[in-house]
C-alpha cells in the first residue's frame, strides 16, 4: 500500500512542477503572505515575536490557494477520461486518494517552507518566540491538510477544476466563518458542556488558538477528524461514482 | 475465462445494457459490435471494472469484481474511445507510470518498456509529452501501456482508430499473436478489422446481444456476402 500511496504523490507531485502551477501558486502565495504581512500586518509597526502579522492572515490566504493545488487533482482524471486508465490499474482506491491527497499537503508544507526566511529574519532582528512561531507553523500545515482534504473531496464531486476551486472555496468559508454557537443559542441550549461542544466543532476556534502558538490536543484531533473524515468522503465519492 | 450472466446497467431510466449473457475463453479474440449506442463501450467499461453493473454477474477466473477486484486488475489491460495520457508527461514517463501501477519493479519496468517501444514503434517519441503527440502515437502509448503489466485480458475500445493502414497491419498482426494466449476484446464499426482480427462476433443492438456468432457466419446472412450489408440489415430490422 505504501508503494502505491507513494506512486501516486509522485506522480501528482511531480505533475504540479509539470504544468507549471507549483510555480504560480507558490508566487500567489508567497505575494499575498508577504503583502499582508508586511502592509495589512503592519510587520514594522508591531512588537512580532511570535510573527503575529504573518499568521494573522494565513488562514484567509491558505482557503484562497489551498483550493487551486487540488481543483485538477479529481476534476482533471474525470474531464480526461484518464480516470478509468487509473482505476483500472490494480491500485487500492484508499492509496490513491492518500496519494493525491499528500500531493497537495506536501506542496503546501513546501509553501510554508518557503517563508522561513521571514522567520530567520525575524529572529535576528528580535527576541523571537521561536517556539512559538514553531507551534504556528506547524498549526499551519494541519489547517492546510485539512483545506487539502476538503479540496480533494470537491474536485472529486464534479468534472470542472474551476466548479472545484469555487465549491472548494466556499465550503472552506462556511466552515471557517459558521459559528455553530449560533444554532445552539437559537435552540436555547445553554450550560458549560454545551458551550465546549460548540466551540469543539468550531473551525475558527481551533485556528485561532493554533495560530497563536497554543498547540493542543484537541487541535490536532479536530483537523485530523476533519481530514479523515474528508478523505474517507472523497473515496466513497470515487466508489458511488462506479456505479 | 470471462462468464458473463444476465448482465444489466441502467443510466437513470435508460436501459444501457438488458440481461447480456456470453462467456469467452482464451485465445480468443472478440470483436463487439454495433450502431451508436449500442452498448459496446458500456459493455467494455463494465468488464473492465470501471462501472459497476445494475443487476447481473461478470466472472474474470473464477473471481468476481465485490471479492477479487485487485486480482482481476492485475490480469486485465484496458485501452478507452478517447485513449486518455497524461498530457504533461512524456511517453516515458506515462509508460513508467502504467508499469508501476501494474506492480513491477523499476528494472522489470525498464525492459518491458524498450520491449514495447520496439514493438509499437516509439523510440523516437519517448522523450516527447504526450500532449504533442498526434491522435495514432495517443492511441499506441495508451495500448502500450496498457500492456506493461502484460495482462491476460485485453480489452480495447476502437483500438485502430486515427491509425494509419501500416500501424493498423501492425497493430493486427500483434493482435492476433497475442491472442494466442490471452483474451482479447475489441469494439470497432470497421467491419474489415471485424474480418481480418476476430474469431468471434458479439452483435449489439439497443443494449441487446442480438447475436454471438463468427464473422464468416454474420456475412452469410446478406445476400451479397458482405459483414457490412448484413450488419446493415439484422441493426436495421431491429431498429
Amino acid at each position: 500500500m505504501l508503494k502505491q500511496i507513494n506512486l501516486i504523490f509522485q506522480k501528482e507531485f511531480c505533475s504540479f512542477f509539470r504544468t507549471r502551477l507549483a510555480y504560480f501558486v507558490l508566487g500567489i502565495y508567497l505575494f499575498l503572505s508577504m503583502f499582508c504581512t508586511f502592509y495589512l500586518g503592519l510587520y514594522f509597526d508591531i512588537i512580532n515575536t511570535g510573527l503575529f502579522s504573518f499568521f494573522y492572515f494565513q488562514v484567509n490566504i491558505l482557503m484562497l490557494v489551498v483550493p487551486a493545488l487540488t481543483m485538477r487533482l479529481w476534476a482533471d482524471e474525470y474531464k480526461t477520461g484518464s480516470i478509468e486508465l487509473l482505476l483500472t490499474r490494480p491500485l487500492s482506491y484508499t492509496s490513491v486518494v492518500i496519494g493525491k491527497f499528500l500531493a497537495a499537503w506536501g506542496l503546501c508544507l513546501l509553501m510554508l517552507v518557503c517563508t522561513f526566511p521571514l522567520w530567520l529574519y525575524t529572529a535576528a532582528a528580535l527576541p523571537a518566540d521561536n517556539l512559538n512561531i514553531a507551534a504556528s507553523y506547524f498549526g499551519c500545515f494541519l489547517i492546510s491538510g485539512s483545506m487539502c482534504a476538503v479540496g480533494c473531496m470537491v474536485s472529486a464531486f464534479n468534472k470542472s477544476p474551476i466548479v472545484a476551486y469555487l465549491g472548494s472555496v466556499l465550503l472552506l468559508t462556511l466552515l471557517i466563518i459558521v459559528n455553530y454557537n449560533f444554532i445552539f443559542n437559537g435552540l436555547n441550549l445553554s450550560g458549560s458542556l454545551i458551550i465546549r461542544f460548540t466551540q469543539s466543532l468550531n473551525f475558527f476556534y481551533h485556528q485561532s488558538t493554533l495560530l497563536n502558538g497554543q498547540l493542543g490536543l484537541d487541535n490536532i484531533i479536530y483537523y485530523a477528524s476533519i481530514t479523515v473524515l474528508t478523505l474517507w468522503l472523497n473515496r466513497i465519492t470515487i466508489e458511488y461514482k462506479r456505479s | 475465462m470471462i462468464t458473463v450472466k444476465n448482465l444489466c446497467k441502467d443510466f437513470n431510466s435508460i436501459k444501457a445494457l438488458n440481461n447480456i449473457n456470453f462467456t469467452v475463453r482464451r485465445g480468443e479474440i472478440v470483436a463487439l459490435l454495433g450502431p451508436n449506442g449500442a452498448g459496446k463501450s458500456t459493455l467494455m467499461r463494465l468488464l473492465s471494472g470501471c462501472i459497476d453493473p445494475t443487476a447481473g454477474e461478470i466472472e474474470i477466473f473464477k473471481q468476481n469484481y465485490n471479492n477479487s477486484r485487485r486480482q482481476i486488475l492485475s490480469e486485465l489491460g484496458y485501452v478507452p474511445e478517447n485513449a486518455p495520457l497524461y498530457g504533461e508527461m512524456t511517453v516515458f514517463e506515462f509508460l513508467k507510470f502504467m508499469a508501476a501501477a501494474g506492480g513491477l519493479s523499476s528494472t522489470e519496468a525498464g525492459k518491458k518498456i524498450a520491449e514495447l517501444a520496439r514493438q509499437f514503434e516509439l523510440s523516437d517519441v519517448l522523450t516527447q509529452k504526450c500532449e504533442t503527440l498526434s491522435k495514432g502515437f495517443k492511441r499506441r502509448v495508451a495500448i502500450a501501456g496498457t500492456l506493461t503489466s502484460s495482462p491476460r485480458i485485453l480489452i480495447l475500445d476502437e483500438p485502430a482508430e486515427g491509425l494509419d493502414p501500416n500501424q493498423k497491419f501492425s497493430l493486427r498482426q500483434f493482435l492476433k499473436d497475442y491472442a494466442q494466449k490471452n483474451i482479447v476484446i475489441i469494439s470497432t464499426h470497421i467491419m474489415e478489422e471485424v474480418t481480418a482480427l476476430s474469431s468471434r462476433v458479439l452483435l449489439l443492438n439497443r443494449g441487446k446481444l442480438i447475436k454471438d456468432t463468427t464473422a464468416a457466419l454474420l456475412s452469410e446472412l446478406s445476400p451479397d456476402n458482405s459483414l457490412e450489408t448484413a450488419f446493415r440489415n439484422i441493426t436495421r430490422q431491429k431498429q
